[in-house]
């Protein structure tokens, strides 16, 4: 049985959560015991790797040496130095798309919209429209502005 | 309804790969809150196909091995494997009727 991480930690988590639902203009998921599960996550990764990495992803180990599986995510450690997987993760900032289902519709879905259209959220979930486009998706804006003055 | 039983690195070979019988491996971590939506869907599964299918569940916190030697990188993954080869990958939440579609694909109708 796991610890659970600090009071500290959780308390952090439970507020960016909340912040960033209604800051994106999604909801936290409707059955309690996922967001809770989710945020317990995070505030470990917080506790342990200083950063809240997403808990919903498998990250390989080093070994002895420290090298570490390619074509995979990296170590939690290494992943704690880079913005990928931190939650907000880049699926969230660029596609309003939260795998982990911290952040969802009304109905507890992910919003799927902005994801292309060969990625597996749209094959798992279908089209889920984005109740509010003009929230949210911080990175994915700026990406499409950069790509209308190339 | 009857717990998923635990495999682990060390029981996967003679749970997994020798099975005489198909295989469903649910790799999971306890704080990944779309894993306990899976979860009691595979249970229920476990029940239906009992005798047709073993089911298992892996934490991929405490079993780093087998997780990496398939390259598993979003959770809930599923994999269903047949006489030790991997039949199919299933990746992220599914409704039941998905999975059981997913299954009786992968092993065949008769399952």
């Amino acid at each position: 049985m796991k610890e659970d991480p600090s009071e500290k930690s959780l308390k952090k988590m439970w507020r960016y959560a909340e912040k960033f639902a209604e800051k994106s203009g999604t909801h936290l998921h409707p059955q309690r015991e996922i967001t809770e599960a989710v945020v317990l996550g995070l505030a470990d990764n917080i506790d342990n790797y200083g950063r809240p990495i997403c808990p919903c992803n498998f990250y390989p180990e080093k070994d002895e040496e420290g090298n570490f599986a390619e074509g995979m995510y990296l170590p939690k450690d290494e992943e704690a130095k880079r913005r990928d997987w931190i939650c907000a993760c880049d699926e969230m900032q660029v596609y309003k798309y939260c795998h982990c289902l911290l952040f969802v519709n009304e109905d507890g879905l992910p919003i799927t919209e902005h994801l292309p259209e060969d990625h597996e959220g749209r094959e798992i979930y279908g089209l889920i429209e984005d109740p509010t486009p003009d929230k949210g998706r911080a990175l994915g804006k700026v990406q499409e502005k950069n790509k209308k003055i190339d | 309804m009857a717990e998923t039983p635990e495999v682990t690195d060390d029981t996967w070979e003679s749970a997994v790969l020798k099975s005489e019988t198909p295989v469903l491996v649910d790799f999971w971590a306890p704080w990944c809150g779309p894993c306990r939506m899976v979860a009691p869907i595979v249970e229920e599964l476990g029940e239906e196909y009992a005798g047709k299918v073993n089911f298992y569940k892996m934490n991929t916190d405490e079993n780093p091995t087998i997780p990496t030697e398939f390259e598993i990188r979003s959770i809930p993954t599923l994999m269903i494997f047949e006489g030790g080869d991997l039949k199919s990958r299933i990746v992220g939440f599914r409704p039941k009727s998905d999975l059981k579609k997913r299954l009786e694909e992968a092993i065949g109708p008769s399952a």
